[in-house]
């Protein structure tokens, strides 16, 4: 299904609606014809995905043993092209066991990381039905797609006696039993939190030709299907729950639980919280697709901390609608996870969003504001457009990433800042250039996440994306990639891109041909270091003793600009003299070096590569520019801050005395 | 005696600094990026400036402590000179002052090791202190009980560190003020005299460094609120004031227990020394 930009429709439009309807039934005719049921949409909505799948779940969750018994009806539609008898099915709870994959990556790359019981967590399948096909739970079978580990438990499959024609629908009825870690790694519990991901058996995702389901590593999230989820939780009566769904009802049972009955459509994954000590703040905020609820689950020591919240997630709405396509939910959950299980906060699910923050923040630090635009950002960019965050991780990441960076721009100062404390400075872009520049030629952007060196998913994923789109953004221009990540957005929104589209969306809407800096930036590791190696200017008539006279004297000037890295990318390098005049030159890069020289009445003042700041990708922003005359200034005062330093320093050493 | 005993400071730190601004200037003397740093502060960039092969601050970071250090061992070598100026109650010439050095450096340095051994026990207390404040923190129904635990634990450490250097500092002055060669027996004495009139000396100590923290404050208001990035002067001037004021927060105690002392106990003095020498300058 194809989004129409937002000048010319919106997705909640009646329009949509009688054409989402359309499709409803045309697929219901096709499915009727082949004698599967008709699941549409709810009455009065139309579909905005291709609804692979419905879960329908009734859960009962344990406070006390931290454990979920529940059962799930899920039925698949199989669009594959072809008959499916073998599916596929994710149990990400048994990575927190000591010998998953997910505890080995952990222990591998943490050689200090200590396991305790605590960390256990867990998914039991009981029984596997299949709708006219009986008890399949014998036939399940774990398999380790990734890395033949036999004891890896985070992926199943289970052959079907008989195929699932292709157009039909095949229902699965599974029982199971999920026992929550203390969390550390987003889902798990924490005193009498919960937060609850990635909980139940999901199906794989048929791309490509193949089934697509990964086993679950410890630099890698999630992927799955669109569809509906029905599901019922019961929990204890004074726990406030939070979901990705809409509350439909809630029933007060007589053993002191309550249940809810839980709705989302179009969603590809379901994740809920509770607790009951959150404190509730709602909200509402309107854009160009509707009323959007929002819903704040506070910690009741961050409660002063809504309004930095709020602020946050209204004005990356409204940024969103504007640059990129509207927000085409109702509703926004943020959840504030209390103390202790901040290991849970910074993470995203459909319309839910977990936040961070301490007791402590102080205003000039905007950490809060951070976390809530970045996850709120994986709404679109991932919740939306929903790439595969195993195999293309920088896609959901990384795009993020960069536009997290333009969100932070605008409302919190001109340099972007993250960071505006006692004088010290940190803009987002910048911080996200320094993770990329802390790592820079381990991995290609294109690698699968798992696959990165040990320590580089983040520099990567995050930090080198955001660097490889903000120098874009010099290439073709702001607004250009702008309008390019609108049209992805609209384009690819409720289906599954992968990297090419991205990066042919780009090149359709800017009209470049940018294979040169795909092919170094996305699918390769070539590091990018143009340097200023030296400036001289010398007087004509150096052989003769003459005084030199300004503005009279003949000098020869010469700039030496290298190519120290393995990236060629064009660059302008900017010449000043002592006469006020500025020279701007254009080199392609692809040589190692290039001398510029000048005759003038004048003397070089400086030489700058890149004197606009667009090639972020540089790794070493120091040797950029030569002044032909030093300038200490910024050394007295960095040597004095050190002089400062290590004499206090010294006289508190000296109290011993 | 502040000055001498800042210049001491100032030179030793100077030694510290002049490599680390040789380090620095080869990355941003010739460089416009540099201009970030000066008149402003980006931290990207000082991150990025001493991720730098050619800057390596780790490397200099040993060089400063161990001038820091050798600033504790002349202030143990000083203090001999200084107490016993306080407990003669008048400037002594330079002959008598260093011989005075002289006189009680080792015994202040086996000062020294006794009070090492006394601070172990307090770590390992603030440290069990910080770990429980940690658990709580994170474990605790109430999130603030781990904050208000390690308050209240660094509270009591440093309750118990100013009355170890309160003690430690009378024994020093017991030792001049007797001629104590024992340095065990200087202790015990010290002990029974602190812990003896705990009040009143503590109280002494404690509005002395109160007004210490207020200068302290003061000038980091100051600096945050007034001194623009690339006023490097009056950011030097300020720090050295801080310095300088911290050192005769140092001073200050000493010239007041040695004044406690001589008021309040029973042992008489011995007869100050007779080496004749120029007046040292303060």
């Amino acid at each position: 299904m194809t989004c129409q930009p937002k000048e010319a429709n919106r997705l909640r439009h009646p329009g949509w609606k009688i054409l989402g309807a359309a499709l409803v039934l045309i697929e219901g005719m096709i499915a009727a014809a082949q004698g599967a049921t008709n699941v549409a949409g709810r009455a009065g909505t139309s579909p905005l995905s291709r609804r692979v799948v419905a879960y329908q779940i009734e859960a009962r969750l344990d406070v006390n043993k931290k454990s979920i018994d529940a059962t799930e009806i899920l039925t698949y539609l199989n669009l594959a092209g072809r008959p499916l008898d073998q599916f596929p099915f994710h149990l990400y709870l048994n990575a927190f066991q000591p010998k998953s994959t997910f505890m080995r990556e952990v222990r591998r790359d943490d050689p200090g990381f200590e396991w305790e019981e605590k960390h256990f967590g867990s998914i039991e399948v009981k029984s596997f039905e299949v709708a006219g096909m009986g008890d399949l739970t014998r036939q399940i079978k774990f398999v380790q797609p990734d890395d033949a580990n036999p004891d890896d438990r985070t992926v199943f499959q289970v052959r079907l006696p008989k195929p699932v024609r292709s157009g039909a629908r095949v229902q699965f009825k599974i029982a199971f039993h999920a026992k929550l870690p203390e969390v550390f790694a987003r889902t798990g519990y924490k005193r009498d939190f919960f937060m609850v991901a990635q909980w139940f058996p999901k199906v794989g995702v048929w791309w490509h030709g193949a089934w697509n389901c990964h086993q679950f590593h410890d630099s890698t999230e999630f992927f799955a299907d669109f569809g509906t989820y029905d599901v019922k939780l019961t929990v204890p009566q004074n726990y406030v729950l939070g979901s990705s769904g809409e509350e439909l009802a809630s029933v007060n049972n007589p053993d002191g639980t309550k249940t809810l009955t839980l709705h989302a459509e179009d969603v590809h994954d379901f994740a809920w919280t509770a607790n009951p000590n959150f404190r509730v703040v709602e909200d509402t905020w309107t854009g160009s697709a509707g009323k959007v609820k929002i819903r704040l689950l506070m910690a009741p020591g961050h409660l002063t901390q809504a309004p930095r919240y709020l602020r946050a997630l209204k004005s990356t709405l409204a940024r969103f609608d504007r640059r990129y396509g509207p927000y085409p939910y109702d509703r926004i959950t943020v959840v504030d996870p209390p103390h202790g299980a901040l290991r849970a906060g910074g993470m995203e699910y459909p319309t839910l969003i977990t936040a961070d923050t301490t007791w402590w923040m102080p205003e000039g630090l905007h950490m809060p504001e951070l976390v809530v635009v970045h996850e709120f950002g994986h709404q679109y960019w991932y919740g939306i457009v929903a790439t595969n965050e195993f195999e293309e991780a920088w896609l959901d990441e990384g795009i993020n990433s960069y536009t997290e960076a333009k969100m932070m721009d605008s409302p919190y100062g001109p340099a972007r800042f993250a960071i505006n404390l006692w004088g010290l400075t940190l803009s987002d872009a910048d911080s996200r250039t320094l993770s990329y520049r802390s790592l820079p030629d381990t991995d290609p952007l294109a690698r699968k996440a798992y696959q990165y060196m040990s320590g580089a998913y983040g520099g990567i994923t995050y930090g080198k994306t955001a660097t490889v789109l903000l120098t874009l953004e010099g290439i073709i221009g702001e607004e250009t990639l702008r309008r390019a990540l609108q049209t992805y957005f609209t384009r690819y929104c409720f289906t599954h891109p992968t990297g090419e589209d991205f990066l042919k969306t780009i090149e359709g809407v800017s009209g470049q041909n940018l294979r040169w800096f795909f092919d170094q930036a996305v699918y390769g590791t070539q590091v990018l270091d143009y340097a200023v190696e030296s400036v001289n200017s010398d007087r004509a008539d150096w052989f003769e003793e003459k005084a030199e006279k300004k503005g009279e004297t003949l000098y020869r000037s010469s700039v030496l600009v290298r190519r120290k890295g393995d990236f060629i990318f064009p660059v302008e390098v900017e010449v000043k003299f002592d006469n006020g005049e500025k020279v701007r030159e254009k080199w392609d890069g692809r040589d190692r070096w290039i001398r510029l020289a000048y005759e003038k009445k004048a003397r070089i003042v400086s030489a700058e590569v890149d004197p606009e700041h667009k090639v972020w990708l540089d790794t070493n922003l120091f040797n950029n520019s030569q002044t032909r005359e030093r300038h200490s200034a910024a050394t007295r005062k960095l040597a004095n801050y050190w002089l400062f330093l290590t004499q206090f320093f010294a006289q508190l050493l000296a109290w011993l005395a | 005696m502040l000055w001498g005993v800042y210049a001491v400071n100032f030179l030793l730190a100077l030694m510290g600094a002049l490599p680390v601004a040789l380090y620095l200037g080869r990355v941003l003397n010739r460089s416009l990026a540099a201009e970030r740093l000066y008149k402003a502060f980006d931290l990207s960039l000082f991150v990025e400036l001493i991720t730098q092969p050619d800057v390596s601050l780790s490397a200099l970071l040993p060089g400063s402590f161990l001038l820091a250090s050798l600033f504790l061992v002349a202030m143990v070598f000083l203090s001999g000179g200084v107490l016993e100026a306080y407990r003669c109650d008048r400037r002594l010439g330079a002959g008598e002052f260093f011989q005075a050095c002289g006189a009680f450096f080792w015994r202040f340095v086996r000062l020294l090791v006794f009070l090492l051994a006394v601070l172990v026990p307090i770590g390992l207390l603030f440290n069990l202190a910080q770990q429980w404040s940690g658990r709580l923190s994170a474990d605790a129904p109430w999130e603030m009980l781990g904050f208000w635990v390690g308050v209240g634990g660094t509270i009591v450490v440093l309750f118990l560190l100013l009355a170890v250097r309160l003690w430690f500092d009378m024994a020093q002055v017991c030792a001049v003020a007797e001629s104590e060669h024992k340095m065990r027996r200087a202790l015990v004495r010290a002990f029974r005299l602190t812990f003896g009139n705990f009040a009143q000396l503590f109280w002494i100590y404690l509005r002395i460094l109160l007004v210490a923290a207020v200068g302290l404050a003061m000038a980091l208001w100051l600096w945050v609120r007034f001194v623009r990035p690339e006023w490097v002067a009056v950011s030097f001037l300020l720090g050295q004031a801080v310095v300088a004021q911290w050192l005769a927060t140092r001073l200050w105690l000493r010239a007041s227990e040695t004044l406690w002392y001589q008021h309040h106990s029973a042992a008489p003095p011995p007869e100050p020394s007779t080496a004749s020498a120029p007046n040292l300058a303060a």
